[in-house]
């Protein structure tokens, strides 16, 4: 029993970050129909940040993100407005070789720059925890959890009640008629980005004080970030939320009962299973 | 037309001094890639190494190739120093997979290779003649953990934990088999999949089997991550041991809390007392601003032997072979020599060492002949 909570706990808590990946590919493919495979190396980006505003200006990990979501939020928009923007209505294959190719460029450039060495963030509280009856609570992942719920409230708020996330979410349900309603959708696009950027980066940063950094650290989470919002249904930011904490979830009680070896197999599997019976995914509605 | 004849003549006349004149050696490496931050010591060394063979008179071209890490790029980098650029021998490659799969190529090319850090054991142990290491094996890495933590204490039960690579399996192996042989009960055994950023459900499994000694084989950084959450579930056993180049590097000393007193087995520290290691470390450390891994001084020593050798046998690849089968050298390394014993062929019987972190710093302490620390034991409990 110990262990089964204990592994479901981290589970849920290392899902919460997932979720938030997830939540930034599906909004930008929401809006755009274009599947970002550059979305690890925002992680990375991200984390990069934290990292540099940490050993440099002294600043928590878990601070930093104030400064590091407008900072990936700029980039994100500068980067739709140059050059996503551009193959919006090219063929799928050249969206993808685009998106690709500037994540190869974003790794490279790190390891240009800052080499390819490992770096890690000690906080005091890195490899800090305290017991919940016979189950250990890791702080920073609770801490980083806690920080994803209000992220992702906050999101969720802006998506339901501004009229501006009211706007992307008419672009993301129907870009013709958004336009034909008058809603901005270029402008939507570049908000779109940012925000999915910005969610990527913050993840990094809240994942960055019990990991480590390197210029390839992104890719993984590309494939994790695509599995989760194509389990969630593409576009759905519910779907992603419990894509993200079910995908932590299964891995880490994968990883308990089965073998940690094989906790990709297992999740792979339900990924397969689920999109068997459900093929738009869990929360997706079928587009015809 | 004659005096073409005579010119041809003279060119053919002059290329074999030409040739003997420098030496082409092929590298592989991991240069790029996951795997870079350690493929960084072997080309420092292997740097190293071509500054020292010069000051003796011996001029090599290095001829570099990147394996990223990848068995499929080290295997065409092999095609391409054999056929295009024809070397006369080749010193790499980094990891145990791509080595393995080079090895096999080499064997094709009859092309000498001298591998120095790729430690899985079958490498050496498939009737390769061209095939030489100068690393010790995963074998050993057990070997030497386990002699030193019967000696020290009184171990019953061990749980392996190793990542699911050829390294990482191949060291699990030799470490199942030496705690067999010792007697130590393997009541935990479980091989993960590297980068994950949780290993908490297997840590709290190793906690469930409370093990008296844990073993990992891990690479840098899920050395880090592991022992930062074994601190989270307070796991205590008389002693972590490392097998593998993620407990012995710069940065897992530095990280404190969760690297001291954690043992690790080693081909070479810069403490060692063989000749010359302290002013490698020295020089290494001045240069680059950084301290060597074991990594560096067994390039820098595969290289040296390689050149020494393939300068005296000019271009031809057999007399190469021939040489490092019959040669032995002495140095910064112990003494190296490749012999065929235990189901080995041409391997270099190593001396191996342990080293412990004792305050953010390595302590070569065992074996005691050797050591320039006495060791803590058993584990000190968590800062």
């Amino acid at each position: 029993m110990t262990i089964f909570l204990q592994s479901l706990l981290s589970g849920v808590l290392i899902g919460g970050a997932y979720a938030l990946i997830g939540v930034g590919l599906t909004i930008i493919f929401g809006v755009m129909r274009i599947i970002n495979f550059a979305h690890g190396d925002l992680v990375m980006l991200g984390m990069y940040a934290s990292y540099f505003l940490f050993t440099l200006g002294n600043v928590d990990p878990f601070v930093s993100i104030v400064f590091v979501f407008p900072l990936l939020f700029l980039f994100g928009a500068i980067l739709q407005k140059t050059v996503i923007n551009k193959v919006l209505n090219a063929l799928p294959q050249n969206q993808i070789l685009l998106t690709i190719g500037i994540g190869l460029i974003l790794s490279n450039t790190m390891m240009l720059l800052f080499t390819s060495d490992y770096r890690i963030i000690s906080t005091s509280y890195s490899s800090g925890s305290f017991r919940l009856g016979e189950i250990s609570v890791s702080t920073p992942l609770l801490l980083s959890f806690v920080i994803t719920a209000a992220v992702t409230a906050i999101l969720y708020w802006f998506l339901l009640k501004t009229d501006t996330g009211q706007a992307i979410r008419a672009t993301a349900q129907d870009r013709d008629a958004a336009q034909l309603m008058g809603v901005n959708v270029k402008r939507m696009s570049v908000l779109a980005t940012g925000i999915g950027a910005g969610l990527a980066a913050v993840a990094g940063s809240l994942i960055s004080p019990t990991y480590y950094i390197f210029p390839q650290v992104g890719q993984p989470f590309t494939l994790k970030a695509f599995v989760i919002v194509v389990l969630g249904g593409m576009g759905s930011v519910m779907g992603a939320t419990v894509g993200g904490v079910l995908i932590g979830a299964t891995e880490s009680l994968a990883g308990a009962y089965i073998s940690s070896g094989l906790k990709d197999l297992v999740v792979y599997v339900l990924f397969l299973l689920i999109l068997l019976f459900k093929p738009a995914g869990l929360f997706g509605k079928s587009r015809v | 037309m004659k005096r073409f004849l005579s010119l041809l003549a003279v060119c053919l006349f002059l290329a074999p001094s030409l040739a003997l004149a420098q030496v082409k050696i092929g590298v592989i490496n991991s240069m790029t890639g996951p795997q870079a931050p350690i493929g960084e010591n072997l080309t420092n060394g292997i740097k190293f190494a071509e500054e020292d063979l010069a000051a003796k008179g011996i001029k090599v071209q290095l001829i570099w190739e990147d394996d990223t890490g990848k068995p499929q790029v080290g295997l065409s980098a092999m095609d391409k120093l054999a056929t295009r650029d024809n070397v006369v021998g080749v010193v790499g490659a980094y990891t145990s997979a791509v080595t393995n799969a080079v090895a096999k190529k080499a064997e094709q090319y009859k092309m000498p290779l001298v591998n120095p850090v790729a430690s899985k054991e079958e490498i050496t142990r498939q009737g390769y003649k061209y095939v030489f290491r100068v690393s010790a094996t995963t074998g050993d890495y057990a070997a030497i953990l386990l002699d030193m933590a019967t000696t020290l204490g009184k171990p019953k039960t061990i749980a392996i934990l190793s990542e699911n690579t050829d390294f990482g399996v191949s060291g699990a192996k030799s470490a199942r088999d030496y705690a067999d042989k010792k007697g130590i009960k393997v009541v935990f055994e479980e091989a993960y999949s590297p980068g994950s950023p949780d290993y908490r459900s297997t840590l709290v499994k190793v906690k469930g089997a409370n093990p008296d000694i844990m073993f990992m084989v891990s690479y840098v950084a899920d050395a880090i991550t592991l022992m930062r959450q074994s601190r989270e579930l307070q796991l205590t056993p008389m002693a972590f041991l490392g097998a593998g180049a993620g407990f012995s590097t710069d940065k897992f000393a530095s990280e404190k809390n969760i690297s001291n007193a954690v043992f690790s087995s080693t081909q070479w520290t810069p403490d060692v007392s063989w000749p010359g290691s302290k002013a490698f470390g020295d020089r290494y450390q001045k240069r680059f601003g950084k301290t060597p891994t074991y990594h560096a001084a067994n390039a820098y020593i595969s290289m040296m032997i390689m050149g020494e050798v393939a300068a005296k046998a000019g271009g031809d690849r057999e007399k190469v072979a021939a040489g490092l089968r019959a040669g032995a050298w002495d140095g910064l390394f112990g003494p190296v020599k490749f012999v065929d014993f235990d189901g080995y062929q041409n391997q270099n019987k190593h001396q191996m060492l342990v080293e412990q972190v004792q305050d953010g710093k390595y302590f070569t302490v065992w074996p005691q002949a050797l050591q320039s620390g006495k060791a803590i034991w058993p584990f000190p409990g968590w800062k």
